[in-house]
């Protein structure tokens, strides 16, 4: 067995401003040259064992510590964080706000200048590491102008610059396409290919995460350790289910045909797995299988766009003769890489923009003639981070607020806040303040004050970026019931194909500012041109398809058909249980861990 | 990004940009200085022929720099110079030392060949002190300022925090036009059509979630910070500092010398022989100058006065 370099015992924090401890008995061992995923939802306090491990728990964030955690053989309570600084280097998920350079060069250089090692020796330390993660091109390049993905890798090669054999990976998927999110993984393995080099990635993304191969699972909830093993072994239980991890999609196909997991070799990688013959027996039965359909209906037209061009100044076009249509009723998915247009064209039926061309009708009146605060009222427009919308002290004034600006009166403001309220579960918790509420809650506060105006649309600006898969689903389905039970159309804006498989039944594909392909969802995800035009990723229900020498289309129709079915079969169970979520206990690390995304 | 205004975040290929952050930052202090020292517009004419021989030497984009100096001559050149004439039509004689009228309007308003002078050096020192700080903005970018501060033994944290806020200050902007968009969807009015008051209030309730906001990205990046070493030496280097050029090496010494000009300036011109009044003027002569308390001349002071 290899070396420990990192070693928990009887470990228990407890941050100084809360009631209860953060972490329990935490006994864990990391060797060297191991590649560990650390799995769990917000709030079971895998970022703060992050922490412990880099210094900045106790150097940054006061608490109470028990037992011990050793990095390298030294106990990290006699340490400091700058000596942690070099044995272990940390990703954060944030990686905008980790890039402190103005440069790409010198944001490499960064912890080196704080060496002091002098400029000619730092010269082409920069270089090799940009070259490791892909940037050698990019030296000069500013903040201003990368994306997400780029300055994720230049984060990872700040941190090699201190040669640091600990890299902690604090969720390094939440800012990213799923191309980058694809490329981030390929890099993260190329880095542990080095067998003096120790990998911790922090994530909930499991089938994401497992696009490589990982040593070792170990999955937290509530500040405990639940499991400590193999992917493959994780996968086989039922550990993921009951704390609340997204499966990969093709287990979960693997499932609803009956398959026992068991007999299948490599059950961690699609492209690598062995299938038992009764496993694949059982798949190929399963897709042949018919289940009814389900067809949208189409409601009236509510918003119009027709040949729209648009470009923020007259060098570059960000939309080019793009023309669709939403309907009454619809669940859309506006998909595309970042600055494919997507936000634009939000920004357009919003009218925070306007058409340099071509014309948007919204309820059948030409948006020209409207103000943003007029087509407000009919296209509600949800942004990422509810923090960047949040304005009151309560619930109840937040949801009103609205209202409140249009002079409404006093006992319609509050039949409507209340409609909003109970549609968004918030009813019960109108009192409390804004800033005791997880994220997911806030997020839900968002769309209540969006809702208030009755809108006939409501776009959600990546409604699952930073959120759990937990949150995330309560999101969903509570979307689902605005859609199902009150004909709201939703409108998502987002890269993540889960969500736009599961809970869309039409997407927009943009790329460079043209519409690529518009068309059922389960089409577009089957189509592998398109796909890669737009930067997006296959579900691996894809790779399934392949693997059993089926035609994806109709695996992934299938599929998203038999989960209807099944939600259908459900139907009232899923509402008692949605109905039980609103008390839930809120804990503060999970606000935390949410709102940093 | 089109808020990065006159701002450049990479250097440029001329000789100027390619000094380090080190030299511009020690030209933009002595050249200011110099330029506050002395009320000669003799002077100041030889003290500005470098910065602007410097910004044609940039080969700038001139737009942005016709404008600032458009909105300068309009702001401190017309505006400031009539409200000068109008509160205090005879600062000539306690600035420049005489009282030559040439036109009169009334007792309290009239227009003297000193103050007209006066006018015209203060305008001249200004747009001179102007041109070096688009000089030296022109050539700079934020790093190489940081570095350069750095240079001059002002503390690394601050320079840190000078590079900090180029950092940051675009993306606050754009986060506030985000929220601002997500508010007059809500129903904030923030046109023309609401009063001025209405309107200071709604962009003050902006502030609320961009403030919440933009303090949860402090605490990321102060821990990014920390994770990285900041702040564990009493010193720390710079990339952006690079060797120096040989423009380096020949300024530095030039530097020496302008150093040791402007102090035997001041101390001959200002402490040990001094100008009996602010401004020195072609049209008088040293014996003729007439010496009056600042307070005296403001006209403003005779109307509420007497």
């Amino acid at each position: 067995m290899a070396d420990t370099v990192i070693r928990f015992k009887d470990f228990g924090f407890q941050y100084k401003v809360q009631q209860k401890p953060t972490l329990y008995d935490i006994n864990l061992e990391i060797h060297k040259g191991e590649k560990v995923l650390i799995l769990g939802g917000s709030g079971s306090g895998k970022s703060t064992l992050a922490n412990c491990i880099n210094g900045l728990i106790p150097f940054s964030y006061e608490g109470t510590i028990t037992g011990s955690v050793e990095v390298n053989g030294h106990e990290t309570k006699g340490s400091s964080i700058y000596k942690l600084s070099k044995e272990v280097g940390t990703v954060l998920q944030d990686s905008d706000a980790q890039f402190v350079g103005l440069s790409v060069a010198e944001d490499i250089a960064f912890a080196m200048e704080n060496e002091c090692i002098p400029r000619s020796q730092m010269v082409p330390i920069v270089e090799e590491h940009a070259a490791t993660v892909g940037m050698q091109d990019f030296l000069k390049a500013v903040p201003f102008d990368l994306s997400g993905g780029q300055k994720q890798k230049v984060g990872i090669a700040g941190v090699l610059g201190s040669n640091v054999d600990i890299l902690i990976f604090d969720e390094p998927l939440a800012a990213l396409d799923p191309r980058m999110g694809e490329m981030a993984i390929e890099l993260i393995d190329q880095l542990a290919q080095d067998k003096e080099r120790t990998i911790v990635i922090i994530e909930h993304r499991l089938e994401d995460v497992l696009h490589r191969r990982v040593d070792r699972v170990i999955l937290m909830s509530e500040g405990r350790i639940v499991a400590d093993t193999t992917p493959d072994e994780i996968l086989k239980g039922t550990l993921l289910q009951q704390y609340g991890i997204r499966e990969p999609l093709y287990i979960t196909a693997m499932k609803y045909a009956g398959c026992s997991l068991e007999g299948n070799d490599g059950l961690s990688s699609i492209d690598n797995m062995v299938f038992s013959n009764e496993s694949r027996e059982k798949l190929l039965r399963f897709f042949e299988s018919q289940v009814e359909s389900h067809e949208p209906h189409l409601g009236e037209e509510l918003v119009a766009v027709k040949d729209v061009s648009f470009s923020y100044d007259d060098s570059r076009k960000v939309l080019e003769d793009v023309s669709f249509t939403i309907h009454k009723g619809e669940r859309i998915a506006v998909v595309g890489r970042n600055g494919a247009g997507k936000s634009t064209a939000a920004k357009l039926i919003c009218g925070i923009c306007r058409p340099n061309k071509g014309s948007i009708t919204i309820d059948g009146k030409d948006a020209k003639g409207l103000s943003i605060k007029e087509i407000g009222e009919r296209v509600g427009y949800v942004m990422q981070n509810p923090n960047q919308m949040i304005v009151k002290d309560t619930i109840k004034n937040e949801v009103e607020y609205a209202l409140t600006l249009r002079n409404m009166p006093r006992d319609q403001i509050i039949a409507r806040a209340t409609d909003a309220l109970n549609a968004c579960s918030l009813f019960p918790m109108r009192n409390w303040p804004v800033d005791t509420v997880s994220y997911g809650q806030k997020k839900r506060i968002t769309v209540a004050s969006i809702l208030v105006l009755q809108p006939d649309v409501i776009i959600l600006d990546e409604p699952s970026a930073g959120q759990d898969y937990r949150s995330y689903t309560e999101i969903m389905k509570f979307l689902d019931v605005l859609n199902k039970e009150y004909g709201k159309t939703i409108v998502f804006i987002t890269h993540d194909m889960h969500l736009a498989l599961e809970n869309t039944d039409r997407a927009i594909v943009f790329t460079d500012g043209r519409l690529l392909k518009d068309d059922r969802t389960f089409a577009v995800l089957a189509d592998n041109d398109t796909i890669e035009k737009a930067n997006l990723k296959q579900t691996s229900l894809y790779r399934l398809a392949q693997r059993l020498g089926l035609e994806p289309e109709r695996v992934i129709r299938h599929f998203i058909d038999y989960e209807n079915y099944r939600s259908r079969e459900k139907g009232n169970a899923k509402d008692e249980e949605f109905e039980g979520k609103e008390l839930e206990d809120v804990e503060a690390e999970d606000s935390k861990e949410g709102g940093q995304a | 990004m089109n808020n990065r205004f006159l701002i450049n975040f990479t250097p440029g290929s001329t000789m100027m940009h390619k000094l380090t952050g080190g030299t511009k930052v020690l030209l933009f202090v002595l050249f200011t200085i110099a330029i506050i020292a002395t009320f000669d517009v003799r002077v100041i004419a030889v003290l500005s022929i470098l910065p602007i021989a410097a910004i044609i030497s940039m080969k700038p984009n001139y737009k942005p720099i016709r404008f600032m100096i458009g909105f300068m001559v309009l702001v401190v050149g017309i505006i400031g110079s009539l409200m000068l004439l109008l509160v205090s039509p005879n600062a000539g004689l306690t600035n420049v030392g005489g009282s030559t009228v040439i036109w009169r309007l009334g007792e309290n308003f009239f227009v003297t060949k000193e103050t007209l002078w006066y006018i015209f050096a203060m305008f001249v020192k200004r747009l001179a002190s102007f041109m070096v700080v688009i000089a030296f903005v022109l050539a700079t970018t934020p790093s190489e300022f940081a570095s350069g501060l750095a240079f001059l033994h002002v503390p690394y944290k601050v320079c840190t925090i000078v590079s900090l806020a180029y950092r940051t200050i675009p993306d606050i902007a754009r986060r506030y036009t985000d929220i601002k968009n997500s508010m007059q969807m809500r129903g904030v009015e923030l046109s023309k059509k609401a009063s001025l008051g209405k309107r200071l209030k709604a962009t003050a309730a902006l502030l609320v979630p961009l403030v919440v906001s933009s303090f949860g990205k402090v605490e990321v990046i102060a821990n990014a910070m920390d994770l990285r070493g900041f702040g564990r030496l009493k010193k720390r280097t710079w990339y952006s500092e690079h060797e120096l050029t040989k423009a380096d090496k020949v300024l530095r010494k030039l530097c020496i010398l302008f150093t040791i000009g402007i102090v035997a300036y001041i101390v001959w011109f200002r402490v040990i022989n001094p100008w009996p009044v602010t401004y020195w003027s072609p049209f008088i002569a040293r014996e003729d100058i007439v010496k009056v308390g600042r307070f005296e001349t403001l006209s403003i002071l005779k109307w509420f006065g007497k």
